[in-house]
């Protein structure tokens, strides 16, 4: 009888359970054929028209990526020979890249369909020949600056100028070196306010992968770059001690900007990437003001909302889109809601399996049942949904769980998880339109992740949450 | 129902035995299956390494430890397969706890043999080599780690080196051998005769077939080589060139077990040397080397030659060996090439015949500079002579592809275009516009090429430089 009853349970929630194609449609954009297309980045144009540029430095346009037939792409050549963009936007008529050596405009200036102008506009830091000395750079922020951070040479040194940095460009050409500490991007974007974000990789004196605000004057954690302070004029900041934590070594030194979201190194994937704010009010979900996180091995894109308590970002990061073909690395999000993301796996492999990919991704309006935001409180945390939750279940505690941790901040490669702490929820009040609730939690930790599973939540239809757990960073408890 | 107190002194043993068998393989698929894929094959189709059948796992469990410790880096064979890729060590961030389940995992799935990793192993080693800061490469593991030897199917192998020069395999038994020696190895390798050039090596001895059935032999060389079994020719790589896997020869022979005489003659010319031999059986599958080198064949980069399209030039942007980081490669129709560095904003390397192997780069990470596709690379210049506020400006085509670089100097605007001229010359155009300064600009002592070692450039006073490639 108790067998038969746990089945029928069972039944229920399998009813109950949202799945990502009830929400969102994954659809793979036709390449041209024999062409490899190992993506870097992507430009939205006039014309619905989207340029790609490849890690091989081809340079593509894609016309018919928003329409309802999709074997009816047209794509057209307009360069080749580039040194791996990473970074691409359309303004005025020219496209403007950031290759590996520099930042340069792209022009068709005879009109024939290929660029035929490949103005330099600033080449100022050093790259000496070591694959690993990555450059991504954003579209212009609010002042018409383009941000570009510069990946270390190899995993542990700053063989080149300004390696270890973020650098801005600005319209006239100069180079501005702003934040310091960079190991190994993936990405660099802006959040909905055009403050500047990058995603960090696990690795020497990065204990996760995370995203982190770059603050202008900041300084990100890994010292190896430390050494171009010199050339910037500027003091160097104290060699953080190894062994230490990052709460431990900001404190001591407060341009030291800690990660805003850590993303906990497998569990939300392994090697973040594009960061692409929510700017369409909605016309992709209900998420409108948050931002996507591109994950290349995972093939995923996650979902963060972040806010600022005590003049320093921090927020939750959750499981949101999965099952790509390949690793992402690129992507953009469209006014109207269309999101393109482009992958590769040549030389990091994803568990997306294809070599490359290039899709659209729609949102059919159907609302899951989520956690909307998670934020911090001086004695817990705020929940928001998307949709109203059943208050007996919701006003719970034990349709909660809390496990906290942090990472070891040192010179060698990564971290495990350490200074475990359980964080207890006491009480949980719903409110009464039901799309919020207040977790006052025993033994919050500040600098920790929190990791809040809410597997116990139903939605007034009695669906469980999509994805029932988040991953806030708490840099500062709020007074 | 079950007293309760029967039942719970149960419950954490089973879940104790549960919870360790399945530890291993969910932090494998957590930290491991991306890359190696969860089948233990290499993901993506293979292109990352294979666990499952690798050597590298078998022998000695320190290498294992080692590995995941301290991560590891460039060029490693794994199952006749070469990979030139990055691991990142995990000794900072996975536990000796996870280490062990995971290694104990890996070495007893998908058929593996890999010896237990017992939890003070993983302390020991990681005290062993608690100061090295830098991940492992291949041949320093095997040097620490060397693989067990194991007797190679070929048995009482006796090599003789001959002295001369030949373009085809010579009949070696018209000529005196040099020495004989007994190579009790069973591993064909070039290195034994200790010479550069114009040299041959017989190897004779007993093929050691484990069963009757059909053999499949897999031979190349750089130069020549041939295969002899039972004293007819089963495979036979001719001539002159590369061991690279384009010439490589195939054949069949059916033998008896035990014993079959085998016989391989080579022969080296210049450059490069080596030779590789493989064999398997249906059943067998994969190739068993009897050869010190067995990579080139089987692997290496594939080959992605760039060369002009519709009359157009193809641009290469990447490491171009004799330039900079900075490199830009050019490469016209009618098979004249050139790199420009925008680094010391100057053509540095011009050449005749075929333009660029994208290889290197187009694979795997793209590390290293890539050597033009000719022998006869002509060095311009190596180093900037324009002044340190000289800028990149960057560069334009015409509708045929040919390049006009810009190069702001202080007030000064330098256009240098290059175009394909007549038999196979390139054109260079030097301008320069604004200011009054003239500019001294090098062309590199290269008489063949041009007779002039600088021009005096003066503004709106266009200079032409041809540079003579055959």
């Amino acid at each position: 009888m108790r067998s038969l009853l746990f089945l029928a349970a069972l039944c229920t929630a399998t009813l109950a359970q949202q799945k990502q194609s009830d929400f969102y449609t994954i659809e793979s954009i036709p390449l041209p054929p024999g062409e490899v297309m190992e993506m870097g980045s992507i430009a939205l144009m006039p014309g619905d028209k989207v340029a790609v540029t490849t890690r091989r430095g081809d340079l593509w346009i894609c016309e018919g990526a928003y329409g309802t037939d999709l074997s009816q792409v047209k794509w057209t050549r307009f360069a080749q020979g580039l040194h791996e963009p990473l970074g691409m936007y359309w303004k005025d008529g020219s496209l403007y890249l950031t290759q590996r050596p520099e930042f340069s405009r792209l022009q068709d200036s005879d009109g024939d369909g290929s660029a035929d102008v490949f103005e330099t506009i600033n080449s100022d830091w050093g790259i000496n020949g070591d694959y690993h000395e990555y450059a991504f750079g954003t579209s212009p922020d609010k002042n018409g600056d383009v941000w570009i951070t510069l990946c270390l040479t190899g995993s542990g040194g700053a063989a080149s100028d300004w390696r270890g940095w973020t650098v801005r460009v600005t319209p006239d050409g100069k180079m501005i070196p702003t934040c310091s500490g960079i190991r190994s991007p993936g990405g660099i974007g802006f959040n909905a306010e055009g403050d500047v974000f990058y995603t960090d990789n696990q690795g020497l004196w990065n204990g996760s992968s995370s995203l982190k605000w770059l603050k202008p004057g900041s300084f990100q954690g890994n010292p190896t770059g430390n050494k171009y302070h010199k050339l910037a004029n500027l003091p160097a900041p104290p060699e953080p001690v190894s062994g230490s934590r990052v709460l431990a070594e900001r404190l001591k030194f407060p341009d030291y900007i800690p990660p805003a979201i850590i993303l906990p190194h497998g569990k939300v994937g392994q090697s973040p990437t594009a960061i692409v704010p929510d700017l369409g009010g909605g016309k992709f979900g209900p998420w409108a003001g948050q931002v996507y996180i591109g994950e290349q091995t995972h093939s995923q894109v996650q979902r963060a909302c972040l806010e600022k308590v005590n003049g320093i970002y921090q927020g939750a990061v959750f499981h949101f889109l999965e099952g790509f073909q390949c690793g992402i690395i690129p992507a953009k999000l469209d006014e109207r809601g269309m999101l393109f993301v482009g992958g590769s796996n040549r030389g990091w492999a994803s568990r997306g399996n294809q070599p490359f990919n290039f899709d659209r991704v729609k949102w059919n309006g159907k609302t899951p049942f989520e956690i909307h935001t998670m934020s911090a409180q001086p004695d817990g945390f705020s929940l928001t949904f998307t949709e109203p939750v059943e208050p007996a279940s919701a006003a719970n505690p034990a349709s909660y769980s809390m496990e906290a941790w942090t990472y070891i901040l040192q010179s060698g490669y990564g971290s495990p998880e350490v200074d475990q702490a359980t964080p207890v929820v006491k009480s949980a009040s719903v409110a009464p339109d039901g799309k919020s609730v207040r977790l006052v939690i025993d033994g919050l930790v500040r600098s920790h992740v929190h990791h809040l599973k809410a597997p116990g939540v139903k939605s007034a239809n009695g669906l469980t949450l999509w994805h029932p757990e988040a991953f806030y960073t708490l840099n500062e408890i709020p007074k | 129902m079950f007293p309760p107190r029967l039942l719970f002194p149960l419950i954490p043993l089973l879940l104790h035995s549960h919870l360790k068998a399945q530890d291993g393989e969910q932090l494998y698929g957590l930290y491991c299956a991306a890359c190696h894929a969860p089948d233990g094959k290499g993901a993506t189709g293979g292109a990352f390494p294979p666990l499952a059948g690798s050597e590298w796992l078998h022998g000695n469990p320190k290498r294992s430890v080692a590995i995941v410790l301290k991560g590891l880096h460039g060029p490693i064979e794994v199952g006749g397969k070469s990979y030139n890729l990055e691991m990142p060590p995990q000794g900072d961030a996975l536990g000796d706890d996870q280490i062990v389940a995971i290694l104990n995992f890996v070495h007893k799935a998908w058929g593996n043999k890999g010896q237990e990793v017992k939890r003070d192993l993983v302390r020991v080693v990681r005290a062993e080599f608690t100061t090295r800061t830098t991940p492992w490469t291949a041949p320093e593991l095997l040097k620490l780690f060397p693989f067990e030897k194991k007797p190679t199917a070929l048995a009482n192998l006796t090599s003789r080196v001959y002295k001369g020069q030949w373009n085809q395999t010579p009949d070696f038994t018209k000529i005196q051998s040099e020495n004989v020696e007994e190579e009790h190895s069973g591993i064909l390798d070039t290195a034994l005769a200790a010479m550069k050039e114009d040299f041959g090596i017989v190897w004779e001895g007993d093929f050691m077939a484990p069963a009757d059935g059909e053999y499949s032999f897999i031979l190349d060389a750089d130069d020549g080589a041939k295969l002899i079994l039972d004293g007819k020719t089963v495979a036979e790589v001719k001539g002159l060139g590369p061991i690279d896997g384009s010439r490589v020869a195939k054949g069949k022979a059916t033998l008896k077990a035990g014993a079959n005489p085998i016989r391989i003659e080579y022969f080296q010319g210049k450059g490069q040397q080596g030779i590789s031999l493989g064999w398997k059986t249906a059943s067998t599958k994969k190739w068993q080397w009897v050869s010190a080198s067995s990579q080139k064949n089987t692997g290496g980069n594939p080959q992605i030659p760039l060369m002009p399209q519709d009359g157009k030039t193809v641009i290469y942007r990447n490491f171009i060996k004799g330039s900079t980081a900075r490199g830009i490669g050019f490469g016209f129709p009618g098979e004249v090439n050139m790199v420009y560095s925008a680094d010391n904003l100057a053509p540095e390397l011009i050449w005749a015949g075929d333009f660029m192997d994208a290889g290197l780069h187009w694979t795997n990470r793209g590390q290293g500079f890539q050597t033009p596709m000719s022998d006869e690379v002509i060095t311009l210049t190596a180093q900037r002579s324009l002044a340190p506020t000289a800028r990149f400006k960057g560069y334009s085509l015409d509708p045929k592809g040919n390049p006009t670089f810009h190069v702001k100097i202080d007030g000064q605007l330098l256009s240098d275009a290059f175009a394909l001229g007549a038999d196979g010359t390139l054109v260079r155009t030097l301008k320069l516009s604004g200011g009054t300064s003239v500019l001294e600009i090098p062309l590199g002592d290269n008489p063949s090429v041009t007779t002039e070692k600088s021009v005096s450039l003066a503004p709106d006073k266009p200079v032409t430089v041809t540079y003579k490639l055959r």
